[in-house]
């Protein structure tokens, strides 16, 4: 696989603010790459700085091949951005939205249409091409930022927080759509802050917090590194902690005590769970680990704002 | 500076718009001419009788007609340009597209220009009908494109002023603070030569004085040298606002 996107010592500042904080990291051609993190991460900002919407304050960015500066529109031309936030053109029907984006990316009429027709049965709202977009639902207004998305057929799909506010249903068909573009080859650079969505759809994440990477790989991988197999949670008073460190903590890789619960990271719980069975302990979860702990154990688990 | 063709795009997009608003806006554009013509022209001119020669309706024409390009383009670029900013985000992704901020924000202008020409139009349309005809074919054609020319530096003046706007409410101040002066120091209802010195000169600087001066010119036919003054400050004015409005609309739109 070839490299698309290389960073080196990415910075972002908004005044004194740094945003973005030296970061480096390459995006392979063809893969999804996942920028994770709470609010305020930077994960925002990296991204933009990708699709060429706003300037680096210093380092390197290479996408394609090219210099990724502001006004680079070959960049923008072969891009295509799920934004955050829902910016449709409410004055325009469904399908005037498309053909007036197709308009800025110089898409001929007629393959304009073709393409159009096509797109709205891929994220099934065929049926309201011609509706208003007040008229739409959340869930029908972020498909059809995926299909403006897709209008130019990028090499590059820039997802950033593509379900936040979804319910189940809409959240899975965005996520299936957007596996089915990772397998037609384009590459998928997804933002989110859920855990779940990361393990979906990401071939390798990073870790962001206060515009720094904190760890990158493979979500797996990160998992097992980080927090192992398996994980038990147990709620309890602090003042049981000396009694129960003593009679689990050695069976566990670690542990950490977050309000009123203890938790308990094994490769192999189930000498662990024994233990707890023995002792009795009534509230008490046992759980496979997900890139959630992985997630909270380096950001901190108490509240980021 | 990064222009391109692409600023027809945009101005392609707020005409795809423009459609379903188009009966409303021309109504609009055509009340507010009416009753400038109806109170000042008919009321007021039976008292003024004739004004160098002919009609007072002759002298309000002309002055009014570049008044509602002014109006109209400084609203559009203002409270239209505003609610696509920072309402509807609009911004954001277009220029996630190869158009340019640049672009973006040229083409609102040229549609706030448009809109002026709009309002002008219909309002010369209406005076032609009251039997109030530009001197000839020439002059209809001349104040066409003054009414684009001017309707440019309008556009770019509001632009300006939305580019720091924190909100609806800031807009109040340009239009009470710049726009209504202009509307009665510039000549448009009456001849600015039995006004005190210090406001003659105040008057030179608004653009609107020189605007008027131009169309009233351009519909009586009576051209003279002081007329290239006129449209010199106009040209100097508007490129400097033009450019200052796409720098300052850049800077708030790319972070």
């Amino acid at each position: 696989m070839e490299t698309i996107i290389t960073a080196r010592k990415l910075c972002k500042k908004y005044g004194k603010f740094k945003a973005v904080d030296r970061i480096s990291f390459e995006i392979m051609e063809g893969e999804c790459f996942g920028f994770l993190g709470p609010n305020g991460a930077g994960k925002t900002s990296t991204v933009r700085m990708i699709h060429c919407v706003s300037p680096l304050t210093s380092g390197t960015l290479t996408v394609q091949g090219m210099d990724a500066h502001v006004d680079n529109r070959a960049v923008k031309q072969n891009t295509g951005v799920i934004p955050q936030e829902i910016t449709l053109d409410n004055d325009l029907t469904v399908r005037e939205n498309l053909r007036v984006f197709a308009h800025f990316f110089d898409i001929p009429r007629a393959e304009a249409k073709k393409r159009i027709d096509e797109l709205l049965k891929f994220v099934e709202l065929e049926k309201k091409r011609d509706s208003k977009i007040d008229q739409l639902s959340t869930g029908m207004k972020r498909r059809l930022l995926v299909a403006r998305a897709l209008l130019n057929q990028p090499k590059i799909i820039i997802a950033d927080e593509p379900t936040t506010g979804l319910d189940p249903q809409a959240r899975h068909l965005i996520w299936q759509r957007l596996r089915q573009l990772k397998s037609q080859g384009v590459t998928l650079i997804l933002t989110t802050q859920y855990m779940e969505e990361a393990q979906q759809l990401c071939d390798r994440i990073v870790i962001m917090h206060q515009g720094r990477i904190l760890k990158a790989g493979m979500p797996a991988r990160l998992i097992e590194e980080e927090i192992g197999r398996e994980v038990t949670e147990i709620r309890a008073s602090a003042d049981q902690d000396d009694m129960l460190l003593a009679a689990l903590g050695p069976l566990a890789i670690g542990h950490e005590r977050v309000g009123d619960s203890l938790y308990f990271y094994c490769r192999d719980g189930r000498p662990l769970m024994k233990k707890v069975l023995e002792l009795d302990l009534p509230d008490t979860v046992h759980r496979p680990a997900t890139l959630e702990d992985v997630f909270l154990k380096l950001t901190g688990r108490s509240l980021i704002e | 500076m990064n222009f391109s063709y692409r600023i027809a795009y945009v101005f392609w997009r707020n005409m795809v718009s423009y459609k379903r608003f188009v009966l409303t806006t021309f109504l609009a554009s055509l009340i507010q001419p009416l009753f400038y013509l109806i109170t000042f022209g008919i009321g007021m001119g039976a008292y003024i009788g004739y004004f160098g020669g002919k009609p007072y309706l002759y002298f309000l024409v002309p002055g009014v007609l570049i008044t509602s390009v002014m109006m109209t383009a400084s609203f559009e670029c203002m409270y239209g340009t505003f609610v696509k900013m920072v309402h509807e985000k609009l911004y954001d992704s277009l220029i996630a597209t190869p158009v340019s901020a640049e672009d973006a924000v040229a083409g609102d202008i040229a549609w706030g220009a448009f809109r002026g020409l709009v309002s002008g139009g219909m309002m010369m349309i209406v005076a032609i009908f009251m039997g109030i005809l530009p001197v000839s074919l020439v002059s209809v054609l001349l104040l066409v494109l003054l009414m684009v020319f001017v309707g440019i530096l309008f556009s770019s003046l509001a632009m300006i002023v939305t580019s720091f706007a924190p909100n609806f409410d800031f807009f109040n101040y340009y239009s009470e603070l710049v726009i209504t002066p202009m509307l009665f120091f510039s000549g448009v209802f009456f001849p600015l030569d039995k006004f005190p010195g210090w406001m003659k000169t105040l008057s030179l600087f608004m653009p609107l004085t020189h605007a008027v001066a131009i169309s009233r010119a351009i519909f009586l036919g009576t051209y003279t040298r002081g007329l290239f003054f006129n449209f010199l400050v106009i040209f100097v004015l508007e490129v400097a606002a033009f450019l200052i409005g796409v720098k300052l609309m850049k800077k708030r739109l790319i972070k």
